[in-house]
């Protein structure tokens, strides 16, 4: 059995695994060099609009040093080459735009505020979502879950951006609660009492809620229907027919059946939390890799989009191959073959 | 249900124990009444432990150019001074212009309390020189022959070659070489990836904290703030803690803004109406329309490719010109808050007494060859007055007074006129359709695409979709394309017609017009495909090279003949039209005037009113605290 799986199951899985991370990788390393936007003469592009008044006689000079300075001589291969070798050391290199910046180092600093807040409101939100929706979708016709349905049908077609701003507008200007931007108050030290952390907390609370409440409305709603399916089904028939207690047929009966999407929606949720939050980040005007990874793409950084992007698939494909391999054990239907 | 009840009001309690500190933005240590909060300009800082702006591009906005620094000389438009900080006077230049002497202030410390001397700039010179990757690397090294001091206050150049701008390499206009502290350099093994954390400069201020996301700066005043050359020139500055905070959206300033945590930001139009409407505190830089800052010295409008065609032919550019009703062109862009010039530098300061009412006459007279025979005289100098109208029409109220009209609006422009515009195209073989659409010399559909930026708070892109409207309702089948990589695409020429400003901008103050017109010349034009050196329009000719030339080899401080010069070349951009000159650029500034008041607003302009200009810096001594907590 143990060799079976290895070799009918595990192997292939894993071999299509390295498979993704390398095309994926590949990917991202020759994408960013047929887009029109060069780093170098972006560089130089942005230290003129910025008013630096280059002699104009002498750019080409300039252009030639930072070709240099960046590391882009060579063919795209030797550089390739270069890439994976340094791939392998966890070594992306240096910013272009935000020489000389190691990218790892931008990465470090950007990755804490993207992994907390996003990893405790995915999960969040797809705990309250299911939890609730599993349940309304079991008692469809209780009158305050269906109030509760009624304001996910409002949130959910809700651009992302205009509910976030709507968020903002009413906890900051309205009411005066929370304040408007950032992760932590202007001039915060960081320290580890609990001043710092309730002022972490309380700017993470506006980004927190918005992901939340969005996110949620999703998870309540798919769960809804999936839950309302699986009622027709006849085991649940039997059991209600049979005396099972209520709570038992939902809890153990339906939302156990229904859960296997939603634990694969949850995989690929946590896998993607690398690629950051952009939109709430903007808003919020809070830390985190999403504008990280959207100024390297506009700047033409490669080497910090591919940091960005390969730890990005690193983390999907991994997440996928976890999910795969769990599989069998949450559904017994499905084998290890 | 009672379980529900319970879980909601722990939740409840929890948010309100949140909620507890409201709208607090600042550590306590900071209080707001000592504390002046502005916008950066260009956002986020990306690299924020990082201070070594002498390399790539590192925000010097978040309070390094503007507050922390001192260059040797600074301009300031308002004022149309040249202010000496670390210098202690202009530049003296040898007859032959190879020969450069430079008087240093004396009496100046750096923010740790060494002494400022000759050394420094000799240094920073000979460092720079002997380092490839420094931004001015090459140029120092094109430039400069030998540099050494004479005593503790007076530097030297040995030019390689006559240069009698050599001096504006110090010379801060949004950015300059500066100087950097010698005893802290000399210490580092490698300069060009040394963070220079903390920052030490000879500004007024010195660095207090950061926060390494990059979303805010802070900068407190020096104790010894009398050995800074602000304090020297103008006495203590008032605010004791400076903070230059960014915010990811528009809305977030202004709510910011109203809620009197950001004194000083830079809006868009609608922002900007927006945030007058609903702050009771909040006042622009004009206290009535059009508001905006109008003296920043930078001409915006549209830029044509002058290698590809059709935009090859002087008569496609100007029929695109005349095809442009420029109310309409102003009313879309900004709304009509906008100063019109005619030429290719904007209208403020000195520039309408020294270059623009000058060349009316010559204006008036400029004529274009419409063919068969026929004549036309496209300089209107009413079109200001038709601005007026439209503003009057929107319901603002505008000045009678002709100087204030001039002053808001411009001394002329060109006449909307599209028959004028079709002949001109019908002498070099377009045509129109049944369908009413342009067609080109060879009978295909005219297309124009205008490529520039995807922020819709910049010029270039009210500019470019201005243009797009005047030229489709002309009959040209135009496009606008947002694109955020149209810098590369237009420094390597692919591209037809684009928003970006149609010519450098001047310096601001003075009367060279080097910077602008040096620009044009036909060294730095590059084929397709190849970074440009020049205007993007890569438009030149052998008339403004001898112009340029004849710069080079004039003292810029002989007033009459640099002025000369500069009316020569004007003349000669807008009989080749490269770029369409629209309006100056405009400050959608505002200022809260909760906790500071005495801003520089255009009643009472002591200096340039933005936060993220070199002599902010200079305004701080004048600033009032309002006394409210």
């Amino acid at each position: 059995m143990t060799f079976t799986f290895v070799r009918r199951y595990f192997i292939p899985r894993l071999i299509q695994y390295f498979l993704v991370i390398f095309l994926g990788i590949t990917a991202v390393f020759f994408i960013p060099r047929f887009a029109p936007t060069d780093p170098v003469q972006r560089t130089i592009a942005e230290l003129r609009s910025r008013g630096t008044y280059l002699d104009p006689a002498t750019v080409q000079n300039m252009i030639d040093d930072l070709r240099e300075l960046y590391g882009l001589g060579g063919s795209w291969l030797e550089q390739y080459g270069t890439f994976w070798k340094r791939v392998f050391t966890g070594d992306f290199g240096i910013s272009f735009f935000q020489f000389p910046t190691p990218v790892i180092d931008l990465i470090r600093t950007a990755l804490p505020w993207t992994l907390s807040l996003l990893i405790l409101t995915t999960m969040l939100s797809w705990v309250i979502g299911n939890v609730i929706g599993g349940v309304a979708g079991y008692f469809a016709r209780n009158r305050w879950l269906r109030t509760l349905d009624a304001i996910a049908m409002v949130i959910r077609p809700m651009p992302y951006y205009i509910f976030a701003l709507a968020l903002l507008i009413l906890f900051t200007y309205v009411l005066r609660w929370f304040p408007i931007a950032g992760g932590t108050a202007v001039g915060r030290k960081v320290a580890f009492n609990l001043d710092f952390i309730l002022d972490v907390l309380r700017h993470a609370f506006l980004p927190a809620l918005s992901l939340v409440i969005l996110g949620g409305a999703i998870w309540f709603q798919t769960m809804k229907l999936i839950v309302q399916n699986i009622n027709a089904e006849d085991f649940v028939q039997y059991a209600q027919l049979g005396g099972i207690k209520e709570r038992r047929i939902v809890f153990r009966y339906v939302i156990r059946n229904a859960m296997l999407p939603q634990i694969t929606g949850l995989a690929l949720s946590l896998g993607q939390i690398l690629s950051g939050a952009l939109i709430t980040e903007i808003v919020f005007s809070y830390p985190g890799l999403g504008t990280l990874l959207f100024h390297a793409i506009i700047t033409g950084d490669y080497n910090l989009i591919m940091g960005i992007t390969a730890i990005s698939i690193l983390a999907i494909t991994t997440m996928i191959l976890v999910i795969d391999l769990l599989y069998p054990l949450l559904d017994p239907r499905v084998k290890y073959r | 249900m009672k379980r529900m009840w319970k879980v909601l009001t722990v939740v409840w309690i929890g948010v309100a124990l949140l909620a507890l500190p409201g709208l607090a933005q600042l550590a306590p240590e900071l209080p707001r009444s000592e504390t002046l909060i502005v916008g950066i300009l260009t956002g986020r800082v990306g690299s924020a432990s990082n201070f070594n702006e002498w390399v790539g591009w590192k925000w010097r906005d978040r309070g390094m150019q503007n507050l922390a620094n001192e260059p040797l000389w600074s301009i300031d438009f308002a004022t149309g001074e040249i202010i000496n900080g670390l210098a202690a006077g202009d530049a003296i230049y040898s007859k032959d212009f190879r020969h450069v002497t430079i008087p240093l202030r004396e009496g100046v410390t750096w923010t740790d309390g060494v002494p400022f001397t000759a050394d420094d700039v000799v240094y920073t010179v000979k460092t720079i020189m002997a380092t490839p990757g420094f931004n001015a690397h090459s140029a120092l090294s094109n430039d400069v022959g030998a540099v050494y001091k004479d005593g503790d206050y007076k530097v030297m150049f040995d030019l390689k070659q006559a240069n009698s701008r050599f001096h504006t390499h110090f010379l801060d206009r949004w950015g300059c070489i500066w100087i950097m502290p010698k005893h802290i350099f000399e210490t580092v093994t490698d300069p060009l990836t040394f963070e220079f954390d903390p920052f030490v400069g000879c500004g007024p201020y010195k660095l207090h904290s950061y926060d390494p996301s990059g979303y805010w700066t802070i900068w407190e005043k020096r104790a010894d703030w009398d050995k800074s050359p602000t304090g020297i020139l103008y006495g203590e500055p008032k605010p004791k803690y400076i903070i230059f905070q960014t915010f990811g959206t528009e809305g977030a300033k202004i709510v910011a803004q109203l809620t009197h945590q950001l004194d000083a930001v830079d809006l868009s139009a609608e922002g900007l109406m927006a945030a007058l409407a609903q702050g009771k505190t909040i006042r622009a830089y004009q206290p009535e329309f059009p508001w905006v800052v109008n003296n920043d010295p930078c001409i915006t409008g549209l830029l044509f490719n002058t290698a590809v065609a059709p935009f090859d032919n002087v008569d496609v550019r100007w029929a695109l010109l005349l095809a442009i009703d420029i109310v309409e062109h102003l009313g879309q862009a900004v709304d009509g808050m906008g100063t019109l010039s005619p030429v290719h530098i904007p209208s403020l300061g000195s520039y309408p007494e020294d270059f623009i009412k000058p060349m009316e006459p010559w204006l008036e007279a400029f004529t274009l060859d419409l063919g068969n025979g026929e004549t036309f005289h496209p300089y209107d100098p009413d079109a200001p007055q038709r601005i007026v109208k439209y503003a009057k029409g929107r319901g603002y109220v505008v000045s009678d007074d002709p100087a204030v009209q001039d002053q808001a609006f411009g001394l002329g422009w060109y006449k909307y006129a599209p028959e004028a515009a079709a002949k001109l195209l019908e002498k070099n073989g377009f045509s129109k359709n049944s369908d009413g659409q342009w067609l080109l010399p060879d009978g295909t559909v005219w297309k124009i695409e205008v490529i520039e930026t995807t922020d819709t708070s910049t010029h270039g892109f009210k500019n470019g979709n201005a243009a797009v409207q005047q030229w489709k309702q002309f009959g040209i089948d135009a496009e606008y394309v947002a694109s955020d990589a149209q810098a590369t695409l237009q420094g390597n020429g692919k591209f037809q017609v684009s928003g970006s400003w149609p010519a450098q901008e001047p310096w601001g103050a003075g009367v060279d017009l080097y910077r602008t017109l040096n620009y044009y010349n036909s060294a730095y034009m590059k084929p397709l495909g190849e970074l440009n050196q020049g205007n993007n329009s890569r438009w030149s000719s052998p008339e403004m090279d001898a112009v340029i030339k004849g710069l080079r080899e004039t003292d810029p401080a002989d007033t009459a003949a640099t002025v000369a010069l500069g009316i020569e070349g004007l003349k000669l951009a807008v009989a080749a039209m490269p770029g369409i000159p629209t309006y100056g650029y405009c400050g959608f500034l505002t200022w809260d005037e909760y906790y500071w008041t005495n801003w520089p607003g255009s009643e009472n302009p002591y200096t340039q009113p933005y936060a993220h200009w070199g002599p902010f810096k200079y305004m701080m001594p004048f600033l009032e605290p309002t006394g409210n907590k």
